[in-house]
């Protein structure tokens, strides 16, 4: 592998997305970025400021408007060079690079409403035909959800609903985990206690983990690197650019 | 690889049922579109089915009678017999001649009878029965054999007369009963009878020896001539050709075409009226169906989204409205043939003392009911397959983030 040492995951050089509407234009900006195996990255920003068009990014499921360089890498797949899946439109195999290696957490929902709790968590293991072993049970044990394993999602409050998008997205142990606010839906109390658990059960699995958050304060206790970016704000306020790297 | 299908076949039917309120209401606004409509081919069917079977069925509709008394020789009927599109022709003689008297045992009277002539393939009688034949073997109709208390086996005892050398002479004939004529055949007392026979009675009439019966006479018949013949067509849409080509050549005939032209322009017509009914139907039918599949997925965007985060393909992606969209077209085709299914028992429950006993003025069969489902399953397919592949191509990122 020429440009990228192997443990990098993500290796983003000039990566741009534009979205305007009304007239009003957003830019996220990505001069530099390198995010490498195991790291722990925290987004910390106010809102609107482009957190989650970045998670997207990352995740294969928002389409860069300008990708001069942005390759994923992970295990033994070697490295793909995503900006031209994106340009040939291969969603396929964006979408199997999400199956095989990536979790995903949602700020809310994103549990399928008619699978039970077992079965919502289950639910990547089984698209990669992993064996049906104690792997649901232990997570569970470990959120506290064993009681609701056989329920379906609208009988479970805002923050178990969490616990379990958390659950799901670790189960197939996916070399990386990104969250976009998991924990913004509950209150900051339940906030501390699920961020602490889901970052204390992706560091003991080793595994690569980016979250947006706005609490930057309990962030930093658990020992998060921070994405450096800074927004601009054009003197007409019509556009807003934000630019990342690290 | 099939793995992924499988999972993807069971989440959409997990979905499916799981929103059971939902698809009980697509199932009824499907059902609700295609009951009547299969009613209403249903009614078509049954009732232009009816009046064409009751033509079809029976033979005195494609008769073909000549009018009056002609003359016509053996090569001219065999002629007529190799022709495509006729069924049956035996030639007849003279009504005078074909007279028989009759008597059995078992009733004890003379009865006399209408000789017909006949054959094998005679579309008056049955064909699993045996047909006349030989000298001595007749087929009765079912008024004659009552009267003479005779069933198929028995034997009865014809005897005729003619003023022969100046003296009355009568001969007697002995005969074997070797069928009853079904009784919707022919009506009067008759008896079928081979041709062979038909000519004997005749040529004993006139006086001519028939060596074969041992009855005495001048001369034996050799070039002989026939007054008319009974004629059937191969089917009703033969008839009115058959006509026109007796009258080119100058023999006037008298058929049924006047009632079957008029069943068949009854049957063009209420088939242009359904089919008119049947498209606008259809037309509404599809729509509704399109429409509510297209907004079932419209509102699954956001599911549909989460399946494609966690990493389906576009073809699981489509297969899921595919799937629901084939278990909305088989329940909603399943209720609306139970729809079906009570209003033609009303519809023929209702009309049943007017109608005979067999006829159903609403009906359908299994290929219908395979047709409405195909065509239901078809459009369903087709909307489902349209509406994934636009959910397919929304932006997960998108699809995920609708309020
Ligand atoms: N579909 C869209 N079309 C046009 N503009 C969009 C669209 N989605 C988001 N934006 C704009 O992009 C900017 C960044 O949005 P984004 O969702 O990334 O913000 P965020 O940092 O995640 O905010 P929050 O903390 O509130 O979630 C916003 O200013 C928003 O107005
Ligand atoms: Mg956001």
């Amino acid at each position: 592998m020429p440009a990228s040492t192997p443990e990098t995951i993500y290796q983003l050089k000039d990566v741009a997305k534009t979205r305007s509407s009304n007239g009003y234009t957003f830019g996220l900006r990505v001069p530099s970025l390198r995010i490498c195996r195991g790291e722990k990255i925290a987004l910390i920003g106010e809102s609107g400021c482009g957190k989650s068009t970045l998670l997207d990014l990352l995740a294969f499921i928002l389409q860069p408007s300008d990708a001069g360089d942005f390759s994923f890498c992970a295990g033994a797949a070697g490295t793909v060079d995503i900006g031209a899946a994106w340009r040939r439109q291969k969603r396929n195999r964006l979408a199997a690079l999400r199956k095989a290696h990536m979790g995903y957490v949602m700020q809310t929902g994103g549990l399928l409403p008619y699978l039970n709790i077992y079965d919502n968590i289950n639910l990547s293991r089984r698209m990669l035909g992993m064996p049906a072993d104690d792997t649901v049970e232990n997570l569970a044990r470990e959120l506290g959800l064993v009681r609701h394993l056989h329920k379906l999602p609208d009988a479970l409050s805002t923050g178990e609903r969490q616990r379990v998008a958390i659950g799901r997205a670790l189960a197939h142990r996916p070399a990386i985990i990104i969250a976009d606010e998991p924990t913004a839906s509950v209150d900051p109390f339940a906030a501390e206690k699920i961020m602490s658990l889901f970052i204390g059960m992706v560091e003991e699995r080793n595994i690569t983990v980016i979250v947006a958050s706005h609490a930057w304060r309990h962030i930093k206790q658990l020992g998060l690197r921070r994405l450096a970016h800074h927004t601009r704000r054009s003197a007409d306020g019509r556009m807003i650019e934000t630019v990342v790297s690290g | 690889m099939l793995r992924q299908q499988r999972h993807s076949l069971a989440l959409a039917s997990r979905d499916y049922f799981h929103e059971w309120r939902i698809s009980i209401c697509f199932v009824l606004a499907l059902a609700a579109v295609l009951g009547p409509m299969l009613v209403l081919f249903g009614l078509k069917f049954g009732i232009v089915g009816a009046m064409v079977e009751e033509l079809v069925e029976d033979p005195l509709k494609r008769e073909v009678r000549p009018v009056g008394s002609g003359r016509y020789d053996r090569a001219w009927i065999d002629r007529l017999r190799k022709r495509e599109d006729v069924d049956f022709i035996v030639p007849r003689i003279r009504s005078i001649a074909s007279t028989l008297s009759v008597s059995s045992e078992q009733a004890g009277r003379i009865l006399q009878f209408e000789v017909i002539p006949s054959a094998p393939g005679d579309p008056l009688l049955d064909p699993q029965r045996p047909a006349p034949s030989g000298l001595d073997k007749v087929v009765l109709s079912a008024s004659a054999a009552k009267k003479l208390q005779v069933a198929a086996g028995d034997r009865v005892e014809g005897s005729l007369l003619r003023q022969y050398n100046g003296r009355r002479e009568r001969v007697s004939l002995p005969l074997q009963v070797a069928a009853i004529a079904p009784a919707t055949a022919f009506s009067r007392d008759g008896l079928f009878a081979s041709v062979a026979l038909v000519e004997a009675l005749e040529d004993f009439r006139d006086g001519h020896a028939v060596p074969a019966l041992d009855w005495e006479g001048v001369t034996v018949v050799r070039d002989r001539h026939y007054t008319g013949f009974r004629l059937y067509a191969r089917s009703i849409y033969d008839v009115a050709a058959l006509q026109d080509s007796f009258e080119r050549s100058g023999i006037d005939v008298r058929t049924r075409a006047a009632d079957i032209e008029s069943v068949r322009r009854m049957d063009r017509t209420l088939s242009a009226i359904y089919w008119a009914i049947a498209l606008i139907g259809l037309g509404g039918f599809s729509l509704s169906l399109g429409a509510s599949l297209w907004a079932n997925v419209d509102r699954k965007r956001r599911e549909l989204s989460v399946l494609r985060l966690v990493g389906f393909h576009t073809g699981e992606i489509i297969l899921f409205p595919v799937v629901q969209g084939l278990y909305t077209a088989f329940f909603g085709w399943a209720l609306a043939c139970g729809i079906y299914g009570a209003a033609a028992w009303s519809i023929n429950f209702m009309l049943a003392p007017q109608l005979e006993s067999t006829q159903k003025i609403c009906r359908l069969l299994p290929e219908h009911y395979a047709a409405a489902l195909a065509i239901t399953a078809g459009a369903s397919m087709l909307a489902a397959i349209l509406a994934g592949i636009r959910a397919a191509r929304v932006e997960p990122s998108e699809g995920l983030r609708e309020i």
